[in-house]
């Protein structure tokens, strides 16, 4: 029997408020910490063969798959299967990781069915975290006491992504629709259906959606259809990105371009009419998370159904590769 | 008194001629006594008065010619009556002139005369003298050589004097006499070292003569134990029907142990220890026995003695002095007829030579309970000093199908029993050198078609340790000798892995056989829980060509877990019109390391690992210990139930109307990465989930 770690899937990644390090959880219910100082300026004479592995990596008590990270000042936010734990950031750096400071539990339906915390999103301004669920809800959490704030419903199948923007919140989910929300509401004032645009959709690979971002008057979204950027307010299609993937996992908005990622062999960076900027080889299959950090330097990290994380300082090309076995 | 002498010459003259003419005397006589007469006169006549007389007569002629010349010049009568008288005056002057004349002449001859005898006298007297010289000097030699001489006396070693007045008796010693004199001294020394060298001649003799008895008696000693060793063997021979009565090999176990006693020393210890365990674990699973030419073992076995025996002794018997001329001369012979040979066969001889095996090889054969058995056929190469293994293989029953035939080759079986011993190169560390020695270019691997595999396992088994060599590289000069303690330990090891072996691979090879007919039959007590759709239409060995140059391999083959060691085959898994192409790498020690599955699908286009997530997701649950829960050890056939199980579960839940859905399924996909639900739970009819 090979060992697990040969088929590796990382879901998703976060910086430490820092900057120093790198988090990763994979679907074994591992999080592995980067030193990225390490990696980035190294001491000579302390270089191992094992520099760009990780400096610690923990198993989670549960042993669930970890679905989504999210940083917060004080805490890593991890969301598993039914629950979602906070732990110290100084915790983390340890190369023993204790209980976690903090978990909120999300009871799941049935004994069998699960319920994946898909996605996590952490509004600064109002310490609430938004968490994405696959029992089709958006849950709002209020992180200075842990009460449940809000809950989201309008997705009929799984969530994909949550995405903030000051009071608007995107969502993007299995039944292929992407919801707008305002946070002070509790029901979703519009959606974008790209399954059903004749330009986008991609009936072969499904009408799941797997990644949706909000701009200032832009959305971008793709997954089983083709990566599109919408307009906000008007909610058409301006733009149609015409990649080689088969499924969109990965899409956000940094200075003026498009991120996106997916099912294919290149992370593309993509300008708002189109045209392709950079294309980053990758050595995942499907790329399902990329975080992107400008300070303390400039880096972009890509993970995925892959042992290896590729890490960019120019974002134009591949620098790194860092190894989560 | 010279006129006078002059006139009495002139009368004398007168006289002597008329004296001759009318004597009757005989002439002789007369002439005789004149001559003594004139030799008396011109010894008493003193030469001085002659000459001063001469002179005169002289004077005396040129006066009468003057005269004469005057009176011709005159030319008168008168003168010529004068030149007449002056006429016979010159003539008696000349008369008396010659008489001075011989007078002379008779002292001149007479002083010659004795002149020579004193010539003589003077030369007979030196030679007188040279003759005492010579004489003389002589005898100086003589005396020389006379003080020189040294007689053979003074070489003799004589005891020294005080001994010799000691140990000799008296009547020899003398010391009376010898003391002073030492001349008699000298005798009686030498008197006395004749008596002692006599007695000790004696006692030599008496020796030898007690040596010889003595090897007489040996020989006749061993002339009688040769004759024994016939009637020994027909003691041998008269034993064989009790022993057949009595049902003991003591015959053949004889045999044996003749045979084992020429083996060489790695080959006999790995004889011991087999037989050993022969003997232990009982016939029916390991049998040893040996083989080949014993009259070329023990042809070997002498010419090694011989060569060491020279080595070791310095005074060697004359048998065995001959015995190497024999040998150096059948060298000499050779060499005589190698050069007449070309080169290439030269070359070939000298091949043959570096890679001569011995000719006694040891038999090992294992079997298992199920009639399966491998031979295999030690042999030991004098020169390289390793052992190589070839083998036979043995099968109860005849095996259907093409690539569960490969799997019981015995090279296959073989091949990597323990990690890493492949047998393709030799363990020793001086092959190489000696094969450059030889002249040959090729590496030892080349020739391991004809030999046999030089396998560690073989080698550790006769106790031969390389590894140690390896460790230590002062030690690569030594010679490697076989260690007991190790073959033991080695012995026991390896038939015991070779019989897991032999059995694991029995098994692949009837699960090859069930696959290769299409057949999956589901291993021990696990049925399969569900019906499944799809099915395996082909069974193929595949070679490591067609493996590495699949896409989908190129992941494991980049990781290292694939090699060309691996048993390589293709399995083709249809069902309707998705076709899952499964490249199955196994490993030599099934089912300790489980197969590894590279997948292809090929439905709405083609689909592996690298470019698809659910083909990666399917090899995920197959490949890896994802599902800690089974410890069970996996089989080709559960991993193809397995397979089958997920390609049904992915194309089901693919949403086409080709493969409508069968299976309790509670959620086709699930998470950001959509997994498929790979894993039955058994609750209820059983359904499946995500991991």
């Amino acid at each position: 029997m090979l060992d697990k770690m040969l088929y590796n899937t990382v879901l998703s990644q976060t910086f430490s408020p820092c900057g120093k390090y790198l988090v990763a959880g994979n679907i074994y219910g591992q999080l592995a910490v980067f030193d990225l100082d390490n990696i980035f300026n190294p001491v000579i004479e302390l270089l191992t063969a094992d520099y760009n592995k990780p400096k610690h990596i923990h198993t989670i008590e549960s042993g669930s798959q970890v679905c989504s990270l999210v940083t917060t000042n004080k805490f890593l936010v991890v969301g598993t299967v039914n629950q979602i734990s906070g732990w110290d950031w100084k915790a983390i750096e340890q190369s023993k990781l204790g209980k976690p400071s903090w978990t909120i539990e999300i009871r799941a339906h049935s004994l069998i069915e699960n319920c994946d915390i898909n996605c996590l999103w952490y509004s600064e301004e109002e310490a609430k975290l938004y968490a994405g669920c696959g029992d089709n809800k958006i849950y709002v959490y209020n992180l200075e006491d842990g009460r449940l704030v809000n809950t989201y419903e309008g997705h009929s199948d799984y969530v994909h992504s949550v995405h903030g923007n000051g009071q608007q919140l995107i969502s993007s989910g299995e039944d292929g629709l992407v919801l707008l929300w305002d946070t002070r509401t509790k029901k979703s004032h519009n959606k974008i259906e790209p399954h059903t645009n004749s330009k986008v959709a991609r009936p072969d690979i499904g009408k799941w959606v797997g990644a949706a971002a909000l701009g200032n008057d832009w959305v971008v979204c793709g997954g089983g259809p083709r990566l599109s950027l919408w307009h906000l307010r008007s909610l058409d299609v301006v733009t149609v990105f015409d990649l080689p993937d088969t499924g969109i996992h990965v899409a956000f908005f940094h200075d003026d371009c498009v991120f996106a990622g997916g099912t294919a062999k290149h992370l593309y960076q993509l300008s708002y009419s189109g045209d392709v900027r950079v294309e980053l080889p990758v050595s995942a299959t499907t790329v399902y998370s990329a975080v992107l950090r400008t300070t303390p330097r400039k880096v972009l990290a890509i993970a995925g159904s892959s042992p290896e994380i590729d890490l960019c300082t120019t974002f134009n090309y591949r620098d790194q590769v860092l190894h989560f076995r | 008194m010279g006129k006078d002498d002059v006139s009495t010459k002139k009368r004398r003259k007168l006289n002597t001629s008329t004296s001759n003419d009318a004597s009757k005397l005989t002439p002789a006589d007369v002439y005789k006594k004149v001559v003594e007469f004139e030799e008396s006169e011109a010894q008493i006549r003193s030469a001085e008065k002659d000459a001063a007389l001469f002179k005169k007569i002289c004077q005396d002629m040129r006066q009468i010619f003057s005269d004469v010349a005057e009176l011709k010049a005159k030319g008168t009568d008168e003168g010529k009556e004068k030149i007449n008288a002056k006429r016979i005056e010159a003539s008696l002057q000349l008369v008396a002139l010659k008489k001075l004349n011989r007078l002379e002449k008779v002292r001149t001859r007479a002083g010659r005369d004795a002149l020579h005898k004193e010539k003589q006298r003077v030369d007979s007297t030196h030679l007188l003298l040279q003759n005492l010289l010579y004489e003389a000097d002589h005898l100086d030699k003589e005396v020389t050589k006379c003080l020189q001489f040294k007689s053979k006396d003074e070489e003799i070693e004589l005891v020294p004097l005080k001994d010799f007045y000691k140990d000799a008796p008296i009547e020899i010693s003398r010391p009376e006499v010898t003391k002073t004199d030492e001349h008699q001294l000298q005798l009686a020394r030498l008197e006395w070292e004749l008596k002692q060298r006599r007695e000790l001649a004696g006692v030599c003799s008496e020796l030898v003569a007690s040596k010889e008895r003595v090897a007489a008696a040996i020989a006749a000693a061993r002339s009688r134990l040769d004759a024994l060793a016939p009637h020994l063997r027909d003691v041998l021979k008269a034993t064989k029907p009790l022993q057949e009565c009595l049902a003991l090999r003591l015959d053949e176990k004889r045999d044996e142990t003749q045979a084992a006693a020429l083996l060489p020393p790695p080959l006999f210890l790995l004889y011991a220890n087999a037989g050993a365990y022969s003997d232990a674990l009982g016939a029916k699973n390991v049998t040893v026995a040996i083989a080949g030419d014993e009259d070329e073992a023990r042809r070997l076995e002498q010419l090694t003695n011989e060569e060491s025996e020279v080595v070791v002794s310095n005074d060697s018997d004359s048998d065995q002095d001959n015995n190497d001329e024999d040998h150096r001369d059948s060298k000499k012979k050779r060499h005589h007829r190698t050069a007449k040979i070309s080169k290439e066969e030269r070359a070939e001889a000298k091949k043959k030579e570096v890679l001569k095996k011995h000719p006694l090889n040891v038999h090992v054969t294992v079997k298992n309970s199920d009639e399966t058995a491998v031979d295999l056929i030690f042999s030991y190469m004098i020169h390289l000093k390793i052992v190589v293994v070839k083998f036979i293989m043995n099968v109860s029953k005849p095996i259907t199908g093409v690539s569960a035939a490969d799997v019981l080759n015995g090279d296959c079986i073989l091949n990597e029993l323990y990690v890493g011993d492949t047998g393709c190169d030799s363990p020793h560390p001086a092959t190489a050198y000696l094969l450059n020695v030889a002249g040959i270019s090729e590496q030892f691997s080349h020739f391991i078609s004809e030999i046999g595999r030089p396998y560690i396992w073989a080698q550790r088994m006769c106790g031969l340790d390389f590894m140690a060599v390896i460790s230590d590289k002062e030690k690569t000069n030594k010679n490697i000798q076989p260690s007991q303690s190790l073959s033991v330990a080695s012995v026991e090891n390896f038939i015991f892995t070779l019989k897991k072996r032999l059995k694991a691979r029995v098994e692949l090879m009837k699960e090859l056989q069930d696959l290769e007919s299409g057949k999956i039959l589901p291993s021990k007590g696990v049925a399969c829980p569900v019906r499944l759709s799809g099915s395996l239409t082909q069974w193929q060995s595949i070679t490591w060509h067609e493996y590495s140059q699949t896409p989908s391999t190129s992941f494991l083959i980049s990781e290292g877990v694939v090699s060309d060691a691996n048993m390589l085959y293709r399995a083709i898994i249809t069902r309707q019109s998705a076709k899952l192409v499964a490249l199955v790498a196994v490993s030599s020690d099934y089912p300790k390391r489980a197969p590894l599955f590279t997948l292809t699908l090929h439905w709405n286009g083609t689909h592996n690992a690298l470019s698809n997530d659910d083909i990666r997701d399917i090899e995920r649950v197959i490949n890896t210990n994802w599902d800690t829960s089974e410890k069970i050890q996996c089989t080709l056939s559960s991993q193809m139930m397995k397979l089958l199980t997920c390609l049904d579960v992915l194309l089901e839940t693919m949403g086409s109307p080709e493969f409508p859905p069968d299976k309790v399924i509670l959620q086709s996909v699930r998470g950001r990465n959509r997994m498929k639900p790979y894993k039955f739970l058994k609750q209820g009819a059983g359904v499946f989930v995500q991991y």
